[in-house]
């Protein structure tokens, strides 16, 4: 861990003096938009993790403020049909939403990654097969692959998320692999083969580091299309089955009958995702300039 | 390509079979009496299943078994089924014993109508976009531009069109709230929402591909030639430097379109259109294993045949490639 941090570190303070000297390629600035972005994401999960010590309604508490209002003093964001106040389930319904979100773009990674720098590591046949099974993956519609896996491992949290994180593994495995092969042939990649270092060793010690540091922009952005990924499993139902999320909030909401009387009801956890997303998108995107990475599309499925 | 279709279907296929009783799926809880001995009349109501059955009932689930080959271990019903499959016979629904193709007609191609009218929408918009943001790119409309393609690439598909059809279909009422099948006029009317709410999020990632592009391209030496020869930039802009560029965007285009086939399931749901990704869902959750076989198949066959067309594209848009095969 404080390896990757120094590297970290080197990096920018490199970037820092190669802008300043000659007007040579520098890797893009961050930019203060960037830290927008953070701050919001930082708002959010904070809010998220102590909403039980906010000073907001319960939830689930039914009659809390008149019946489907709209925005107010007492109720920010209004009132769904039940008489419970949306702004505070908004806040608890980030919960489910952000922790789904998370744990299934990490046990992407940790397939996916696991993967592709085995494949692009290996080659030959291990590569072959791997290449084929993301490419299976590829082919299936993502709601029967999901319907599947759902279905063996059941509907808790840590299930959901699980089965939610094959819809990035391959984008995850292409990725790594990509990169993996671009290390491979280095030479101290080929130094620590001499030194006598097992094919584990080098895959964990020398190319690990190195592929992780560009794959953390992505994950960012996998992070927001996995959040998205959930509030459409939650649309269907097919999500965490205790609690609430974003995603089920606005399927409550875009019935037909409250999305007519009622539109705040859907909209606000609409506006909560959408902001957390582009924050993600925003990120991610500056983070992948910064280490230069080739746009490679993944925010599309 | 096939072996792809077969691991698929493979695991599609062995999955239903081994989560969930087959006979149950088909005859419901029918699948439950002992009819062998119901069969053999030693009993008429055998205690602990369901009374009333007789030799009726289990004469409909012998039927079930014989037809769905049910009594044959996995690997010889897999074959029985790949056989048909090949001969064009997706064999019937196990719950309304309507054949599997008849289904999919219906369904079909409504979803590949949408399916085309989202391209259409994502491409319509993205490639005029695209060009204008790279004409000047890193000035006044490419940095306006750059925020409007990030909002519309994070609002998810789903949100968008609950949004849409708040405003254009419950408040001003311009659009219908359910799929009409009337004429072709009130089909594409219908489907106009749904295809702006799958479209535009597909517009601003490719308009995001295709600006990276014409950046790369329009710092090649032959855009400096064109322009000493004295064309226009408009010229130079359509073509010279967009052709070249196309490629990276085209690509996505083929991953992403394939999956807006079985992919577009809750915007069917919203806008009440009885499309395809709709019946495969619905025949998922109510483990109609045929149908849901069949659709995987469609939607697989869609995305590698969409993705051949991509690799044709390519020697189109490029003649090095026609050269080098």
């Amino acid at each position: 861990m404080s390896d990757q941090k120094q590297l970290f570190k080197g990096k920018t303070a490199a970037d820092r003096i190669s802008a300043q000297g000659s007007d040579q390629l520098s890797l893009p600035r961050l930019g203060f938009t960037f830290w927008i972005a953070i701050s919001w994401m930082v708002l959010v999960i904070v809010a998220a993790i102590v909403a039980p010590l906010l000073p907001i309604a319960d939830p689930e508490e039914i009659g809390v403020g008149p019946r489907t209002q709209g925005p107010s003093w007492d109720n920010w964001f209004g009132t769904d049909s039940n008489g419970r106040d949306v702004f505070s389930r908004t806040i608890w319904g980030a919960r489910i939403s952000l922790v789904v979100g998370f744990f299934s773009i990490v046990a992407g990674f940790l397939i996916g990654g696991t993967m592709g720098v085995v494949g692009g590591y290996r080659r030959g046949w291990t590569d072959q097969a791997l290449g084929f099974i993301v490419f299976v993956l590829l082919s299936f519609p993502v709601i029967i692959l999901f319907l599947l896996i759902s279905n063996i491992v059941g509907q808790g949290l840590w299930e959901v998320s699980i089965a939610l994180s094959i819809v990035v593994v391959p984008s995850v495995a292409r990725l790594a692999r990509a990169i993996t092969i671009t290390f491979a042939e280095r030479e101290f990649v080929a130094a620590a083969r001499i030194l006598g270092a097992t094919n584990r060793r080098v895959m964990v010690k020398e190319i690990l580091p190195n592929v992780l540091i560009p794959m953390s922009a992505l994950l960012l952005l996998g992070l927001g299309l996995t959040i998205v990924a959930e509030g459409g499993l939650a649309f269907l139902g097919l999500s965490v089955a205790d609690g609430f999320s974003w995603g089920k909030m606005i399927q409550l909401g875009a019935a037909p009958r409250t999305l007519q009387t009622a539109p705040w009801v859907a909209f606000f956890p609409i506006g909560a995702m959408f902001f957390t997303v582009l924050s993600l998108n925003w990120a991610g995107d500056r983070l992948r300039q910064h280490f230069d990475i080739r746009e490679l599309g993944i925010g599309g499925r | 390509m096939a072996g792809v279709m077969v691991a698929v279907t493979f695991v599609v296929f062995s999955a239903m079979n081994v989560l969930g009783d087959p006979l149950f799926n088909v005859v419901g809880f029918y699948a439950s009496v002992d009819c062998d001995s119901v069969l053999a009349g030693e009993t008429e109501d055998v205690i602990g299943t369901v009374p009333g059955t007789g030799k009726g009932e289990c004469e409909v689930v012998a039927e079930a078994r014989a037809k769905y080959h049910l009594d044959d271990p996995l690997p010889v019903r897999y074959g029985h089924w790949i056989v048909g499959m090949l001969q064009g016979d997706f064999g019937e629904s196990y719950k309304n014993q309507m054949p599997v193709s008849t289904i999919l007609a219906e369904r079909l191609p409504k979803s590949v109508l949408l399916m085309g009218m989202s391209v259409v929408v994502a491409l319509g918009v993205a490639i005029p976009w695209g060009v204008a943001a790279a004409y000047r790119a890193n000035r006044g409309f490419d940095r306006v531009s750059t925020i409007g393609s990030f909002s519309l690439l994070s609002i998810p598909g789903f949100a968008l069109g609950i949004i849409l059809f708040y405003f254009f279909v419950v408040r001003w009422q311009i659009f219908p709230s359910r799929f009409k099948d009337d004429n072709l006029f009130s089909r594409l009317h219908s489907l106009v929402l749904p295809a702006i709410s799958l479209g535009l999020p597909l517009a601003a990632v490719y308009q995001r591909l295709l600006r990276t592009d014409l950046i790369t391209t329009l710092q090649e030496d032959f855009v400096i030639m064109a322009k000493a020869k004295g064309l226009s930039d408009r010229r130079i802009m359509f073509r010279h430097v967009l052709r070249p560029s196309l490629f990276g965007m085209i690509t996505v285009v083929g991953l992403n379109t394939a999956t807006l086939l079985g992919g577009s399931i809750i915007i069917e749901n919203i806008f009440q259109i009885p499309g395809f990704g709709r019946e495969l869902f619905v025949s998922a959750v109510r483990d109609d294993n045929t149908v849901v076989l069949a659709g995987t198949v469609v939607a697989a066959a869609a995305f590698v045949t969409i993705n051949t067309v991509v690799d044709l594209l390519y020697s189109y848009l490029d003649p090095r490639v026609r050269r080098d095969v």
